[in-house]
């Protein structure tokens, strides 16, 4: 399992890039893992506002549907259209083409409550 | 045993589980059976793969499960619904909140005599649960007996399922409206529900050649031979629950609505 140095974690399994203003979310290499293959993911709708720890987006994966959670709060400005067509990229490249979607930050302040990668493995083996 | 219920009070009672555990309930148990008949739809699957019109004149109610999967078709089944907080670490992962709840349900079956066992091949994509038996399905052999599946919510997760006690005088051939799809290639046409709208002999034996190969796949305890009492069936399935989930249900089965 890989948790990037440079991401911060929720301890909902996503992980945050951050670049300026602006969140990228996915799911870990943890949760991948977890879920198993994706067949199906609903995106959010770009303009949705969003508080941290709502859920905003749906999962399918082996008859299994999980929630995914805003890790912060914002604006939804941008989603990953291509897993409409190509959801296993949550498997394949979760930190990469399986990205999901973009939150533009109202409170930087935020990301100060998500964990950096040791926290999130010490999290993981809690 | 609650089928006083339509087919979207069903769903919303498996839903009302979830929402008992999330607000600090122990592990709860639901059993039913559905009256009239209805197909459930997995949470994303598209109800274009439906032929709405026949599902009417079938008497069939059309309702949207919170849970992922295909399409399948119940009344000559009986549901269980159980709903429990999700273990931390690995064991809240899907496949082993699968397997543990399988056990379960091995474990109910073993008490009819029916020796299940979990998952089976993956099979084609297609719109019919019964289809093909997953790693969260049972089967009897090679056939499927009982079909489940998940929602997760936060820290508790809602598993349902249906086990097959005997066939309805139509299946899920009859509803479905899906043209372009592999699962009629595998199951021997590539002319998929077009049959109904044609005369010709030929077609009608394509159409009762993928039923039979349909029915191949799955079995029901009324085929193999075992009690198929509804009231038996799931005074089993109970006893399993609790022996796998190490749990005395008691109260928390909800066997009357």
């Amino acid at each position: 399992m890989e948790y990037p140095e440079e991401l911060r974690y929720s301890k909902e399994h996503e992980w945050v890039r951050v670049e300026g203003n602006r969140a990228i979310v996915g799911i870990t290499d943890y949760a991948q893992d977890a879920l198993g293959d994706v067949v199906f993911v609903q995106l959010p709708d770009a303009g949705l506002q969003v508080i941290a720890n709502a859920s905003i987006s749906e999962i399918e994966s082996t008859k299994s549907v999980s929630e995914v959670y805003a890790p912060v709060t914002g604006t939804v400005v941008e989603v990953n259209a291509t897993l409409e067509d190509a959801p296993e990229q949550l498997n394949t490249d979760p930190y990469g083409a399986g990205w999901i979607f973009v939150v533009e930050l109202a409170d930087a302040a935020e990301l100060n409550g998500l964990l950096d990668a040791a926290g999130y493995r010490a999290f993981l083996e809690e | 045993m609650d089928a006083r219920r339509d087919a979207a009070g069903q769903m919303a009672a498996d839903l009302a589980l979830l929402d008992a555990v999330e607000a600090g309930a122990g592990p709860v148990l639901r059993v039913y059976r559905w009256t009239p008949p209805a197909v459930s739809l997995g949470r994303f699957q598209p109800e274009t793969d439906l032929d709405l019109e026949a599902c009417r004149s079938h008497g069939v109610e059309v309702v949207r499960r919170p849970t992922g999967g295909k399409a399948l078709l119940h009344g000559g089944d009986l549901t269980y619904a159980v709903a429990m907080p999700r273990p931390s670490g690995a064991a809240g992962h899907v496949d082993a909140l699968y397997r543990t709840l399988a056990s379960g349900l091995i474990a109910g079956l073993s008490r009819l005599g029916v020796d299940a066992e979990i998952g089976g091949d993956r099979g084609p994509a297609g719109p019919v649960c019964f289809a093909a038996a997953q790693g969260a399905d049972l089967r009897v052999g090679e056939r499927k007996v009982c079909g489940s599946a998940q929602v997760q919510r936060g820290r508790t997760v809602l598993q349902h399922g249906s086990i097959l006690l005997e066939r309805l005088p139509f299946d899920e051939l009859d509803l479905l409206a899906c043209p372009e799809d592999p699962f009629w290639r595998h199951l021997g046409t590539s002319t998929g529900p077009k049959w109904r709208q044609n005369e010709e002999v030929g077609v009608v034996e394509g159409l009762e050649g993928a039923r039979a190969r349909l029915r191949a796949k799955s079995v029901t305890l009324e085929e193999l031979g075992v009690p198929t009492d509804p009231a038996v069936v799931a005074g089993a399935i109970v006893a399993g629950f609790e022996s796998a989930l190490d749990v005395m249900f008691g109260s928390r089965v909800r066997a009357d609505g």
